[in-house]
């Protein structure tokens, strides 16, 4: 038992259980020290919150209503409208409820008395200059009001009296100098209109109408005045104007105007004196705009002490609160230090593991086992893995060399597989090239045997050509001896006679000398026939000449005739359609004649196989099908040179051939048949020629090789190959 | 201060308000188009409101009757301003800021529109054919001032050039009202003395809206003029020539058109017979014949030979004729009329959505606006006509046209 525990003690797994243990160990002292801390920096905060923080709140609670009070006094004076004065009054009643909770609080929670009380007595004294400035402005704008309806009677009053008096006045003037009063009536004579008493009464409506002039114009000052001092002497001249008007209206006699103007009067006299006057209403408003002064300068005073004290009691609060938060700070900073050091702690520790165990004895043997993998990843796996101790690196490198070992065996065997395959390949190599070669060979012995068939043809031309001579010569011979003949014969009749009998036998020798004559120039003309012939085949295995003018036409009719019968020749069931488009225009050209011929001879024989051959197939696929093989052959002179084309609608080129054809012993026909070589010949002869070979095909439909001379025919200097279709 | 601001938010909400709903101009709808009039429908100065008003509502009631201006019937909401210029304040801001109107038209008299003119061009409204030929309101600073009428100097010039050339008269005396209107008139004569090298020889003043008018009586009467130029209401000048007759101090009386010349008549009854007053319209009533002078004397011509009354005064007095039987033609309801028509006619220029900025526009065209004969041309000033006609009352109580015969008319220096 205690024996496996000391076992495991070599554990990778045991000595990481351990370390995070400690880890363990070293947090949870550091909880508890924090623990510890954050205890006794609650404790100190409870302190404060429990203390010192409700006494702050209340004192700023005090202060900000005992500024909003302050406050209040000049937001109320500033009213200028009734509905400001509503509002701000409502607001300044929820300041002053705010600020007697606030106070109430405050006292509540106990604490200093000494404070308390002038704070206490300084708030009411406040509040009621507050409710006195409110009552003064509601009476201020009260006078307002009472001044502007007096004002508004005033001017009716004025016009009234202006109405009445300013035409009387008018009117008395002119009665007085000219006797009128009504229109259209009888002047008064000049002694009873211009009188004393119509002197006085002009003056005295004068003296009236300027007299309550005045007057307004002294009220409309007294409305305007700000200065109680005033007031005393306007009213003074007031009352002195009035009297004026007074007697002046008293002189006047009884009667309509008299009463008019007195009624006048005392509505005038109500705007001047008495209660309700302008004088009383303007003093009154006068003095309580003082009153609202004075009350305004106390409550300022009485706000500055008030706020004064408010901030003894808020610095009072704030001494507690500052005590209270040094504390807490102590018991931060005893924690902090404790926890900053056994984070110090820990760190060392960490950083002495991971150097000395982690670093220098897992870390070292990992990256070596690593660099093992590396190499053998790479292939080399003849380097031993070493093994040593007892943990679980120790398993893994032993478990890498179990499977290093097995690598190195299947890397062997693979070795041997591959070098089976090659062998494989080259023995198919091989194979290949033998049969090139046999096929190679099987052309070397066709051509051999051309050759010797050509000699072979010269020779036997040269022997037929003296015999065809003869033909020839005699012939002729015979026909002139026949026309001898002739003459002699009607010479010799000349003398017979004439009847029945002679006749009929004079028309028989004419009929027998007429088929003599028919039938010699039939052996002459056959004998020149075989002549040509014999001089074709003569200039076939020749194989070469000289350049010399030549036309294209003639040569090209020439060879596509003889390329028609020597298929015919080969296969008596061949037949096609030979089309002929030659243009007239094309001149004569600098080539060797022979060298061209053959290849066209070349080019049409291949396009009457290919054409054959596709009737052919197609009779195969289906005897009644009729296939008509046509071959088209044309000539066109263009502005650099002459373009010969051939095209046949028979079998085709496949794409996969059609760039080899121009190779020489490349064939597509059967091997006692092509020799590979016509194309690759006829492609030289027209490179020679400075000219160039295309070809255009599609299988099945048609193939189309086309010829090109320039006019210049020096050879083309590179030696590319032809250009390839299109 | 806290008074003016409240109506003027208003107005620029309801201004802004109007622009939103019918993205318009204000008082312009779908289908009507509403002017304003601040008048004196009271008080001594009453007739010229009333008649004013007459003329502009046969001008609106015509153009309606064929489907207004496009589409839209024109509307004229008139207040009484009884010719005082507080009043006219008041009613100016009433019918911008309340009654939203798209012009002002057809205000009477030279301190009501003095006083009412800054508050129309503070809001770019226009102000048209005021009843006053003040020269203030043809000052260019005044650029919603559209005047349809020859300037009070144009009138009190024609006054001064005929009594000094046709009648031969130098010593002129005036009688004014004393206020702006009458220092207007007061400066006018002045200016077309001082142009002849004269002086004038004495003046009367009376308080406007009362008839105390005797005592201007009296100083004029001592300084004797031949003639004495009247400015002022109907009320008081009839007041001042019955009486001046009443005492024997007939100089020759003459006036302009302010004054009212049916409400003068109506007034004065038959002393008014040998008044001249001069017009800024035609003559309406279509049957007067005229009058020439000769030798400094009154003749009278044929009533057969001088209707040659414009095809427009000719078509008010059918259209009165229809519309107010009991009404007699007259010098104030045709300028109304011919306001209203003026109205009509740059309304229609406008085109479909008329705007104050292009009602104001027409000033400054330099293209004559016809009105069936009576034309009328903006672009060198804003005053339209500058027409005036000398007119005198006979002893039937019409007026009739002065036609100064060329040759014996030369009676003055």
């Amino acid at each position: 038992m205690f024996r496996r525990l000391y076992n495991l003690r070599s554990r990778i797994s045991a000595q990481l259980t351990i370390a995070i243990m400690g880890a363990v160990a070293m947090t949870v002292i550091s909880g508890m020290v924090g623990w510890y801390s954050f205890d006794r920096v609650a404790d100190a905060q409870r302190r404060v919150s429990e203390g010192t923080v409700p006494a702050i709140a209340a004192a700023f609670g005090i202060a900000q209503q005992s500024g909003a009070l302050a406050a209040a006094a000049p937001k109320l004076a500033a009213a200028s409208t009734q509905l400001d004065l509503t509002y701000a009054g409502f607001e300044i009643q929820q300041n002053r409820e705010e600020f007697a909770r606030q106070l109430q609080l405050l006292e509540e929670l106990g604490g200093d008395e000494e404070h308390f009380r002038p704070i206490r007595t300084q708030g009411r004294a406040l509040v009621s200059t507050i409710v006195d400035i409110e009552d003064l402005m509601w009476n201020l704008f009260a006078f307002e009001a009472s001044r502007q309806r007096l004002r508004d009677r005033m001017a009716v009053l004025s016009r009234e009296f202006n109405h009445f008096l300013v035409p009387a006045i008018d009117d008395q003037l002119f009665y007085a100098m000219t006797g009128y009063r009504v229109l259209g009536e009888v002047p008064m004579v000049r002694t009873h209109a211009f009188t004393d008493s119509e002197i006085l009464r002009y003056r005295t409506l004068s003296e009236v109408h300027s007299g309550t002039t005045v007057a307004f114009e002294i009220l409309a000052t007294v409305f305007n005045t700000s200065s109680i001092t005033l007031l005393e002497p306007l009213r003074e001249r007031f009352e002195a104007v009035r009297r004026g008007i007074h007697n002046n209206i008293n002189t006047l006699p009884d009667g309509e105007e008299r009463r008019l103007l007195d009624n006048l009067f005392t509505e005038m006299d109500r705007l001047g004196s008495g209660e309700g006057s302008g004088f009383d209403i303007r003093q009154r408003e006068l003095e309580a705009e003082i009153e609202l002064q004075e009350t305004l300068e106390l409550n300022q005073s009485l706000a500055l002490n008030l706020v004064n004290n408010v901030e003894k009691l808020v610095s009072v609060a704030e001494d507690a609160a500052i005590n209270a938060t040094a504390a807490s700070e102590d018991a931060i900073l005893t924690g902090r230090n404790l926890l900053i050091g056994i984070s110090l702690a820990s760190f060392v520790g960490a950083a002495l593991i991971s150097w000395l165990y982690v670093g220098r004895g897992l870390i070292r043997r990992l990256s070596l086992l690593s660099d093992h993998m590396r190499v053998m990843a790479k292939g080399d796996l003849e380097r031993e893995i070493e093994v040593r101790g007892s943990d679980e690196i120790a398993e893994m490198s032993s478990a890498l060399e179990v499977f290093r070992q097995h690598a190195l065996e299947v890397q062997r065997l693979n070795l041997v597989e591959k070098m089976a395959n090659e062998l494989k390949a080259k023995n198919e190599l091989i194979e290949t090239a033998l049969n090139d070669l046999e096929k190679a060979q099987d052309q070397i012995v066709m051509r051999e045997k051309l050759a010797a068939l050509g000699e072979l043809t010269a020779g036997v031309a040269h022997e037929i050509r003296n015999p065809l001579n003869f033909i020839k010569n005699f012939a002729e011979g015979s026909t002139e001896l026949l026309e001898e003949m002739v003459e002699e014969i009607e010479a010799l009749l000349a003398d017979v006679e004439e009847n029945e009998e002679t006749k009929e036998r004079r028309d028989l020798v004419q009929e027998i000398v007429d088929d003599l004559v028919e039938n010699t120039r039939l052996i002459r003309q056959h004998g020149t026939r075989a002549d040509s012939i014999v001089q074709n085949m003569l200039m076939m295995g020749r194989g070469s000449g000289e350049r010399q003018p030549a036309a294209i036409n003639p040569l090209v009719d020439e060879h596509a005739r003889l390329a028609y019968h020597s298929a015919r020749a080969t296969d008596t069931n061949f037949q096609a359609e030979l089309v002929f488009e030659l243009d007239p225009e094309v001149p004569e050209m600098h080539i060797i004649p022979q060298d061209i011929g053959r290849v066209f001879l070349n080019l049409i024989g291949n396009a009457c196989y290919a054409a054959d051959d596709r009737r052919r197939k197609v009779r195969e696929a289906d005897p009644s099908a009729r296939f008509d093989p046509v071959i088209r052959i044309s000539t066109k002179k263009l502005d650099d040179g002459v373009e010969i084309s051939i095209r046949d609608n028979g079998t085709g080129i496949p794409d996969d051939v059609i760039g080899k054809i121009f190779n020489p012993f490349f064939t597509t026909k059967p091997t006692d048949q092509g020799t590979g070589l016509g194309l690759a010949m006829s492609n030289d002869i027209i490179r020679e020629h400075g000219g160039t070979i295309t070809v255009d095909s599609e299988p099945d439909s048609y193939t189309e090789f086309t010829v090109h001379l320039p006019f210049d025919t020096t050879p083309t200097t590179n030696d590319s190959s032809p250009a390839p279709p299109d | 201060m806290q008074r003016a601001i409240l109506p003027r938010l208003c107005a620029a909400v309801l201004v802004l308000a109007a622009n939103l709903a019918h993205a318009d101009e204000a008082g312009v709808d779908n289908d009507s188009v509403t002017f304003g009039q601040s008048a004196a429908f009271s008080g001594p100065a009453q007739d010229l409101g009333i008649e004013m008003r007459r003329g502009i509502e046969m001008a609106f009631a015509e153009a309606n009757e064929t489907g207004g201006v496009f589409g839209r019937a024109l509307e004229l909401v008139s207040l009484d301003d009884a010719y005082e210029p507080e009043a006219a304040i008041a009613n100016t801001m009433e019918l911008i800021t309340e009654e939203n109107v798209f012009a002002l038209i057809g205000a009477v008299g030279t301190p009501t529109s003095r006083s009412a003119v800054p508050v129309a061009h503070a809001e770019d409204v226009p102000y048209i054919a005021p009843f006053t030929g003040a020269a203030f309101l043809r000052d260019r600073q005044w650029s919603n001032v559209i005047n349809l009428r020859a300037s009070y100097y144009q009138e009190t010039e024609k006054i001064v050039d005929f009594l000094t050339t046709s009648l031969g008269i130098d010593r002129i005396g005036v009688f004014y009202q004393d206020d702006s209107f009458g220092q207007a008139g007061l400066r006018g004569v002045q200016i077309a003395l001082e142009r002849r090298g004269l002086q004038m020889v004495g003046t009367g003043v009376y308080p406007r809206n009362t008839r105390a008018v005797k005592t201007g009586l009296l100083d004029l009467r001592s300084a004797n003029p031949d003639a004495v130029v009247l400015i002022g209401a109907y009320q008081p000048v009839a007041r001042f020539i019955a009486w001046a007759k009443q005492i024997g101090f007939e100089p020759h009386f003459m006036t302009i058109s302010f004054v009212g010349s049916n409400a003068l008549i109506e007034e004065l009854g038959p002393a008014s017979s040998g008044i001249f007053v001069t017009q800024v319209v035609p003559p309406p009533h279509g049957n007067e014949s005229a009058v020439i002078i000769e030798d400094g004397l009154l003749h009278s011509v044929g009533a057969d030979t001088t209707d040659t009354s414009l095809p427009i005064v000719e078509h008010y007095r059918q259209l009165l004729a229809r519309m107010y039987p009991q009404t007699p033609p007259g010098f104030v309801s045709l300028e109304g009329y011919l306001a209203g028509r003026l109205v009509v006619s740059i309304l229609e220029s406008c085109g479909v959505s008329p705007d104050r900025a292009c009602f104001l526009e027409t000033m400054t065209y330099h293209h004559v606006i016809d009105l069936g004969g009576f034309s009328v041309r903006f672009g060198y000033d804003n005053q339209g006509s500058d027409a005036v006609y000398l007119t005198v009352v006979d002893d039937q109580g019409r007026y009739r046209k002065v036609v100064e015969t060329a040759g014996d008319a030369g009676g003055g220096e």
